[in-house]
């Protein structure tokens, strides 16, 4: 009896080990995706993982700046086989080399992203990217503290009326966008004149400026510490979730459109797998399940259609092309960001 | 012969010593004189705009701090950490001492109640914190309630509210030596000094803080070298208003991806740092010296 | 009665300081996202949690980092006390100076110097480089502990030891180790939070493939910071109260 008892023992044994050794001689492909955290349901790996069985090994990176001076720094070893940078990323890591060119030939379901958001100047003919989300950088304003009847525009900001009460993101070129728009200069200028003085501009704006805030642009609204000022849609959609006072403005001026992108590093690993998972996303029940999960909008113009009707027409979310007259996509600004930074610091030190 | 020339590698008589000592330095030569070297390096190179830096030595880096903007940001940061720090020592003092008075059994438990709070991430604290600071949150709301107030008062994104994060943050860094310390003074000395007569108040000045000062000094060197980098509070609770030394830093380095310049503003700063320590230590000791006399 | 004061103090800090705490627990019940106003009662946040697995990953990765650090930190720190306080040998004065540094350093320098010499080196990123950063910065605040207690320590009583015929490890661990313990405890403490909670270093010493906790949070901000983070918090905060008072109850019950 003991003795069957340890033969079964060491069948198992045996079975466990000849399955374990099955396991090793083809090696479960995996993805290496670097992406912000909770940008991309858990469902949606599993389900990838499901249809190819590629497992997607998902870390995290916490600002563009840091994803870009790592993938500049990690050799072939170490690297990523997706990464998703916001729109002058893409430009600034396409100048440089670091991109390898996205095959479309392997994407079956390119011709479902929304031609609005195609071929913009920080990636022309998206060689190398391929859009995930997108949003916008427009103006909150707190109907609850202050009125919101005739505010349209940045230069609004300005107003007396708001001192001590108006917000602003911790992003040079999100506040210097405003400053260059409302001289009327592009926010995407690389002249140090514009920039100069669009710093003096801003320096009006300063004694109205209650808080810089690039992590979480909704909370001082909802903490009842700034009436007027920047926010992103996203952060909007969700502000008013608490908030519905809040009103989200299209600027006269223009808004500022970003887009999160796809991107494959040069040094990729699994290019295959990259662009059969680049493909699984353009799915338009997966891209829809993605923007409702996420609550950032959409590129993917059937995903779109499928998405309740309150979300698909909310113009927060989805802007109408009239709210899109003057926006602009940034672009990377070259050397010109060191002229950018000293005046930031500048602005900040209060000199 | 042989053993004469590893006799200083590896001293085979006190194996246990030569090995200590090989494990530091190794470990600190590896992980921190490479490193930094590196650092130091860099920070005498040029900026190159497609690959971080460019091979040609320049002292500009350095010149270009020496800009009254970046001596205003130094000045500003230390005058917060070092507010941080007297007040971690004011709260810290007395509650190291008070737990140290506690039965023996209780002690270890009570130290682990002081750390626990810290064991949820920090962003996460300092949100808390700004619940209660905020215009919308509980303090305000409170005071609103009870009629103390009929405004919200500006508490959140104040220096006051930096302070106060700094202090929550750094906290048990000025307790846990101080705590070790007060642990083993020795009863039999206060009591002597009581028996001879000195009162209490003279007691604690010339036998328990003598007895507690390396405690002091660990406390406030562990609070007051990382409040000068802590940035995120100064972002969070201070509303990214002021500028401080860690701010310029981080920025230079992936905002502007100026390494050279954001190399040489650490090496500047920890040679600042040290200067001032290694004065102020003087200036003590001179002191001494002269009561001494 | 000045005894009673000095309670009084004691338990008017403690509550200081588990005021936001109190705060972030109770929110993880908050049946709405927010946390300025209440929805009322809910455990969903909890079961959000349980049902994310990577999140839960992370802390698991985190912790299993935070231990690891605290350990290896309070042994290597306690070693390098020693040696400044009782051994003579020279270039003392430079490893103190480098133990300054490491403490002076702004952690974006630390990253990615680091990061540039694991590269040169040729080594994998992942949970080693992760140690060998997180020990390092760790080091000094181990060290300074240590040293605060060992510098107001008779060493006539090691000298006594080793006259005796106890080797060098037999005096540390037979004389020298029982009378700092607190040093060692809180020099674990230390480094067990500083490496929970550390963003920058981490962000650029994890390799692909290897999440920690941290670095998750942060990132989250930019969807809105879930209440999961919360819930999160308070389990976490259970688990060690709980783990506390029975290692209490368990180390009193042994001495009676």
């Amino acid at each position: 009896m003991i003795r069957s008892a340890k033969g079964l023992l060491g069948a198992l044994l045996l079975g466990a080990a000849v399955a374990l050794a099955g396991c090793s001689k083809e090696p479960e492909q995996v993805l290496y995706l670097y992406n912000w955290s909770e940008y991309m349901p858990q469902e949606v790996l599993d389900a990838f993982r499901e249809e190819t069985g590629i497992r997607v090994a998902y870390t995290t990176y916490d600002s563009n700046e840091a994803m870009y001076a790592r993938l500049r720094l990690l050799d072939d070893s170490n690297a990523y086989d997706l990464a998703v940078p916001s729109t002058y990323y893409v430009n600034k890591m396409r100048n440089e080399g670091l991109l390898q060119p996205v095959d479309k030939q392997k994407l079956t379901r390119f011709a479902n992203l929304d031609p609005q958001l195609l071929d913009q100047g920080f990636d022309p003919q998206n060689q190398y990217s391929v859009p995930y989300l997108w949003g916008s950088t427009g103006m909150a304003v707190n109907g609850a503290a202050v009125s919101t009847d005739g505010v349209t525009k940045w230069a609004d900001l300005w107003d007396p009326k708001y001192k001590g009460r108006v917000l602003l993101t911790n992003d040079v070129r999100e506040v210097f966008h405003i400053g260059l728009r409302v001289l009327g200069y592009s926010g995407n200028s690389t002249s140090e004149e514009e920039i100069a003085a669009a710093y003096e501009k801003l320096r009006e704006l300063m004694p109205s400026v209650r808080a810089f805030n690039s992590d979480a642009p909704r909370m001082p609204y909802l903490e009842g510490e700034a009436d007027i000022g920047l926010i992103w849609n996203g952060e909007a959609v969700m502000a008013q979730e608490e908030l519905p006072e809040l009103a989200y403005v299209y600027p006269e001026e223009g808004a500022v459109i970003w887009v999160d992108n796809f991107v494959i590093p040069k040094n990729a690993r699994n290019v295959e797998a990259a662009h059969k998972f680049i493909d699984f996303v353009l799915q338009p029940e997966v891209a829809a399940q993605i923007s409702e999960e996420i609550g950032y909008a959409t590129p993917n113009l059937p995903a779109r259609e499928l998405l309740p009707p309150e979300v698909r027409e909310n113009r927060t979310s989805y802007p109408t092309e009239d709210d899109l007259e003057n926006a602009e996509f940034q672009s990377d600004v070259g050397e010109a960001l060191l002229v950018y930074e000293r005046y930031w610091e500048l602005l900040k030190a209060g000199h | 012969m042989l053993t004469r020339l590893f006799k200083p590698l590896f001293d085979l008589k006190a194996p246990f010593r030569s090995g200590v000592l090989w494990l530091i330095w190794g470990w600190l030569i590896l992980l921190v004189l490479l490193p930094n070297l590196l650092v130091i390096g860099v920070s005498f190179l040029e900026r190159d705009p497609q690959d971080f830096i460019r091979f040609s030595v320049t002292l500009d880096n350095y010149r270009r701090l020496f800009d009254p903007l970046y001596l205003g940001v130094f000045l500003r940061s230390l005058h917060m950490a070092v507010l941080a720090t007297v007040l971690c020592l004011l709260i810290g003092y007395p509650f190291a001492w008070g737990v140290s008075r506690v039965t023996p059994r209780w002690r270890p438990l009570l130290m682990f109640l002081l750390i626990v709070p810290f064991w949820t991430n920090s962003l996460v604290r300092t949100y808390a914190i700004k619940v209660l600071l905020a215009g919308n949150g509980l303090i305000n709301s409170f005071l609103i309630d009870v009629g103390l107030i009929s405004q919200p008062v500006q508490l959140l994104y104040t220096e006051g509210a930096v302070i106060i994060g700094l202090i929550y943050v750094l906290l048990p860094f000025m307790i846990l030596p101080l705590y070790s310390v007060f642990e083993q003074l020795r009863e039999d000395l206060l009591a002597a000094s009581a028996d001879l007569g000195a009162s209490r108040w003279r007691t604690f000045r010339h036998v328990v803080i003598p007895m507690t000062m390396p405690g002091v000094i660990a406390g406030c060197l562990l609070v007051l070298l990382p409040a000068m980098g802590m940035f995120y509070i100064a972002d969070v609770l201070g509303g990214s208003r002021v500028l401080l030394v860690g701010n310029v830093i981080k920025s230079q380095f992936l905002d502007a991806r100026d390494w050279p310049f954001g190399a040489a503003a650490s090496v500047l700063l920890t040679v600042a740092m040290a200067l001032l320590l290694l004065a102020y230590w003087q200036s003590v000791r001179r002191v001494r010296q002269q009561v001494a006399l | 009665m000045s005894r009673w004061l000095l309670r009084g103090y004691l338990a008017l800090v403690y509550l200081l300081l588990y005021l936001p705490i109190l705060v972030l627990v109770v929110f993880a019940f908050n049946d709405n996202r927010s946390a300025y106003s209440w929805g009322g009662f809910s455990w969903r946040w909890f079961e959000a949690l349980f049902n994310n697995r990577s999140l839960m990953d992370a802390a698991l990765n985190s912790l299993l980092l935070a231990a690891s650090t605290a350990t290896l930190t309070m042994i290597i720190g306690t070693l390098t006390a020693v040696a400044l306080q009782r051994y003579r040998f020279r270039g003392k004065a430079a490893l103190q100076g480098m133990l300054f540094v490491v403490m002076m350093s702004p952690e974006i320098v630390m990253a990615i110097s680091l990061l540039a010499l694991f590269i040169l080196l040729g080594m994998q990123l992942g949970f080693v480089s992760l140690l060998l950063a997180h020990i390092t910065f760790c080091l000094p605040f181990v060290v300074i502990t240590v040293y605060a207690q060992l510098s107001g320590f008779d060493n006539r009583l090691m000298e006594a030891a080793r006259d005796l015929g106890a080797s060098e490890w037999q005096t540390l661990r037979t004389v020298l180790l029982p009378m700092i313990w607190p040093a060692l405890l809180a020099g674990w403490l230390l480094g067990f939070t500083l490496s929970l909670d550390d963003v920058v270093v981490s962000t650029f010493m994890t390799g692909p493939g290897f999440d920690v906790l941290p670095l998750r949070i942060y990132s989250m901000v930019r969807i809105g910071l879930s209440p999961e983070v919360n819930a999160l918090g308070a389990l976490l905060l259970l688990l060690s109260l709980i783990s506390l008072m029975l290692s209490h109850l368990i180390l009193t019950r042994k001495r009676s």
